[in-house]
């Protein structure tokens, strides 16, 4: 050993490992959301920035405590939600049957891939007049705009979900014996469900950018109704108050759905 | 109950995998089933249990299984098969939940073969928090518990390291002592094959047509790890199937 | 040459304007928005019979889908010189410094056909034949704060009636929400109410000029930095415009030109308004949108007072703006009717 020192350069193997592995430093995200606010609001202050270009946000705060005060929060919020969870939920849980079905019938798969491949790429904001002319112009057409848009993405990931299921699961249940519905309940459904979830986080996202598009016919109250008004005015503290609404919505939309996936796939690695 | 195949031969797309297969799997034996790789072990196993149509010849089973048989014919798989969303009980209740039994009825029937695998503990674990050979050990569970007249068993250690194999293979050498059961054991390892077989049926290289059938009349509890008898035999059996594991290597994958 | 001989032609119109002759800022290079609506006719034919160059005005012309965009590209700075309608939004952009109204545009004068209520065909079988029945009825609007809504708002007011009100966004959606009965009244230029009177679709149940004399409907704007600091280029430009409507009142209103008048005027105002249609479709629209222009961009103060006061009662927009912060009334004549 002594002889190699005399004789070869000793040198440390340099370290070249390490990175491309995320690390959570939460409070960092917060950080930014704080530093970005407090430079909009000193730069508004102090003039640096017009206020054509961006409003103050301690006025955009002001405008949420009033809103609340009045109770016109509730006002707006209320018809909002109900909209959200009537056509959230009416086009999720038909997408999440049709992409089943899809899934497990090849007939089925022949005849709705193509159609459902067909109208996912149409925005549904352009059939509005038409859902109108069809569903009036009450709440059925919102219900149903914010169904029909979340209704194609849930099905392409709910099929999607259904093929990627383990198939050597499917052929350990028949080589048991299990029922057809048996396997479909017990196998199919709970293995494409992280597809599901995971597709339902897209789909909510969707209704929540259609809800703004469903309120633009014939809404008096409504998040989204709050913020066209708002951007008609020329009202930068209103469009923003509203606009901040829809992120906190989906915010808590996007929890919830991770709330629901660490509840239902806890037994995932 | 016995099974017979009579002059089975299979093919996928024009592409013959078995030709003329022509065996009795007695009731109360396991009979191991080695070749090289792609000579049609797992279509073999397959066409046994009824997950495929031989495209000649036929599966027979020779009388009744027994009273208490909930399927008669029951896999292990090499990839386990677990469901990864329920619990090591609730996989083996999965598949006794059809027989339209009670509640009770079934919880006993876990219990006992949670109690035989030594997986009493585990219960309430699941599938993600279990070592390779405890996950088959759920896996050799939820076989026993549907009583199956003969297990169909696919690789079933060919995916743990040799440790695991090692300890797993006297546990099931133990189960059988206990409780004789049939079993048609599909292996590439041939330390495995004389390790659990009463008899060993060797496959040439595709389409696989039986070679040569071994009989091994050492009992199973007395065979050991390291066993002279056993390695001699291990030796001829290698040396029947060098060759055509060469050639079968050299080939191009036909998939 | 073609811009000499129509400096000859309109030498008469220019005078009777009766603005300064304007400071030649040689070929300033100007952006003026304008829509596709007769309404926009000053801006048109100034532009094509040479005034605004007789301005010392080099005017591109910028076409927008709606008038809120083309406040807010005001307000950017990306175009000097629009008409549009006094809205909420126009008068929030006045109070952020950003715009200023500087004249008059489109006007509703008593005996002059200007702006019409209309009755769905559903509520006119049900009952509603005039502004009286409307109590508890769906009025449409684009938005909160448009122009609709103050009409149907006073019209309201005027009759002692409450109206719901639905905003519908877009001119194209209203109209399909009154066919099919969704909405029940509605207020409009007469070249869009009377083909859909004649339709069938709606019936025409009054004049708004009834309820609000002398509505100041549409306003020449402009941004406040070009109000404030641009005095002389925005004389040009009233200047030219003027001259633009001048011709088109007399043409269209008064017809000094008689009905060749007309057809000329119609055939240079349809490059602009319903070109995608043949000119002898397309006339018969222009000839019944025919609404006076305030000469000289004269500027009804009254009117622009009310509305003011009216988006402020409903809370629109803030109470605090006076009407020196929307209006600079130093450029043309004011009206007080």
């Amino acid at each position: 050993m002594s002889d190699v020192e005399e004789t070869e350069i000793a040198r440390q193997v340099a370290f070249r490992g390490g990175g491309f592995a995320p690390k959570p430093y939460r409070w960092i995200g917060l950080a930014v959301f704080v530093m970005l606010i407090s430079l909009a609001e000193l730069g508004t202050q102090n003039g640096f920035i017009s206020p054509l270009t961006l409003p103050k946000p301690s006025d955009v705060f002001l405008k949420f405590r009033e809103l609340y005060e009045t109770g016109l929060l509730r006002k707006h919020l209320e018809p909002s939600l109900t909209r959200l969870a009537v056509g959230g939920a009416l086009g999720a849980t038909i997408g999440i049957a049709v992409g089943v079905l899809i899934g497990l019938f090849s007939y089925i798969r022949a005849g709705l891939v193509p159609l459902v491949a067909a109208i996912f790429p149409i925005p549904k904001i352009a059939l509005l007049p038409l859902f109108v002319i069809w569903f009036g112009i009450d709440e059925a057409s919102k219900y149903a705009l914010i169904a029909f848009g979340t209704f194609t993405p849930t099905v392409v990931a709910t099929y999607g979900a259904v093929d990627n299921v383990d198939r050597n699961l499917i052929r350990m249940a028949q080589s048991f014996g299990l029922s057809w519905k048996s396997i479909v309940r017990k196998i199919i459904l709970p293995g494409a469900m992280p597809g599901i979830l995971s597709g339902l986080r897209i789909s909510l996202a969707i209704a929540i950018i259609l809800l703004v598009a469903a309120e633009m016919l014939g809404a008096e109250y409504g998040i989204g109704a709050y913020i066209l008004e708002a951007g008609s005015l020329y009202d930068l503290d209103r469009l923003f108050a509203g606009v901040v609404m829809l992120s906190l919505l989906g915010v808590l939309l996007s929890a919830v759905i991770g709330g629901i996936e660490r509840y239902v796939l806890r037994w995932r690695t | 109950m016995d099974i017979r195949l009579s002059g089975i031969s299979h093919s996928y797309d024009g592409f013959e995998v078995l030709r003329d297969i022509t065996l009795d799997i007695p009731s109360g034996k396991i009979v191991c089933i080695v070749g090289p790789t792609g000579c049609g072990k797992s279509t073999l196993l397959r066409l046994i249990g009824g997950l495929e149509r031989p495209a000649k010849g036929s599966v027979l089973q020779l009388g009744l299984p027994a009273e208490d048989c909930l399927n008669p014919l029951t896999y292990v798989f090499q990839d386990f098969a677990l469901l990864p969303w329920r619990s090591v009980a609730g996989n083996i209740s999965l598949v006794l939940e059809d027989h339209g039994m009670k509640k009770s009825a079934i919880t006993e029937i876990v219990n006992n073969v949670l109690a035989r695998t030594k997986l009493t503990e585990f219960a309430r674990a699941l599938p993600k928090q279990l070592s390779g050979g405890m996950k088959q050990r759920v896996a050799i569970a939820r076989a026993l518990a549907v009583k199956p007249a003969v297990m169909l068993m696919d690789e079933p250690l060919s995916a743990l390291d040799s440790q695991t194999r090692e300890l797993l293979m006297s546990d099931l050498v133990k189960l059988w002592t206990q409780q004789p059961f049939t079993a048609v054991y599909v292996t590439h390892n041939l330390d495995e094959a004389v390790r659990m077989g009463h008899s060993i049926v060797v496959l040439s290289r595709c389409p696989g047509k039986i070679r040569e059938i071994i009989h091994l009349e050492k009992p199973l509890a007395e065979r050991s790890y390291g066993d002279g008898e056993l390695q001699f035999r291990q030796k001829y059996l290698w040396n029947l199937m060098r060759d055509e594991a060469l050639a079968a290597d050299a080939e191009l994958v036909n998939v | 040459m073609n811009r000499r001989r129509a400096i000859a032609l309109i030498g008469g119109a220019a005078a009777t304007a009766g603005l300064a002759a304007p400071a030649l800022s040689q070929n300033r290079k100007i952006t003026v928005g304008a829509l596709r609506f007769t309404s926009h006719s000053g801006s048109f034919i100034a532009f094509e019979r040479g005034y605004f160059s007789d301005a010392g005005l080099d005017v591109e012309l910028k076409f927008f889908q709606a008038a809120q965009p083309m406040a807010v590209a005001i307000a950017s700075g990306s175009i000097d010189y629009a008409v549009t309608a006094v809205s909420g939004g126009l008068i929030s952009l006045a109070q952020k410094g950003a715009v200023k109204v500087i004249g008059g545009a489109l006007t509703e004068e008593p005996g002059i056909d200007g702006q019409k209520i209309i009755a769905s065909d559903v509520a006119f079988k049900a009952g509603v034949t005039s502004p009286k029945m409307l109590d508890g009825k769906v009025f449409g609007m684009s938005t909160a704060g448009s122009s609709f809504h103050y009409m149907g708002s006073k019209i309201a007011s005027a009759e002692g009636v409450s109206l719901k009100f639905k905003p519908l966004q877009k001119v194209g959606a209203i109209i399909g929400a009154l066919k099919s009965g969704q909405i029940d009244a509605w207020s409009i230029v007469p070249h869009i109410a009377k083909p859909l009177a004649r339709s069938g679709a709606a019936h025409i149940i009054g004049n708004v000029s009834d309820y609000l004399p002398n509505y100041q409907i549409t306003t020449v704007f402009t941004s406040a930095r070009n109000a404030a600091e641009e005095k002389a280029m925005t004389r040009n430009f009233l200047s030219g415009f003027s001259k633009g409507v001048a011709d088109y009142n007399a043409t269209m209103i008064e017809r000094t030109g008689g009905e060749d008048g007309v057809s000329e005027m119609v055939r240079l105002i349809h490059k602009y308004v319903y070109a995608n249609r043949p000119l002898e479709k397309a006339a018969p629209s222009i000839i019944n949108g025919t609404m006076r222009l305030n000469e000289g961009a004269a500027l009804n103060v009254t009117s622009i007072q009310d509305q003011l006061k009216w988006f402020q009662s409903e809370a629109l927009v803030d109470a605090d703006i006076t009407m020196d912060t929307l209006v600079d009334s130093s450029y043309v004549k004011t009206i007080h009717a």
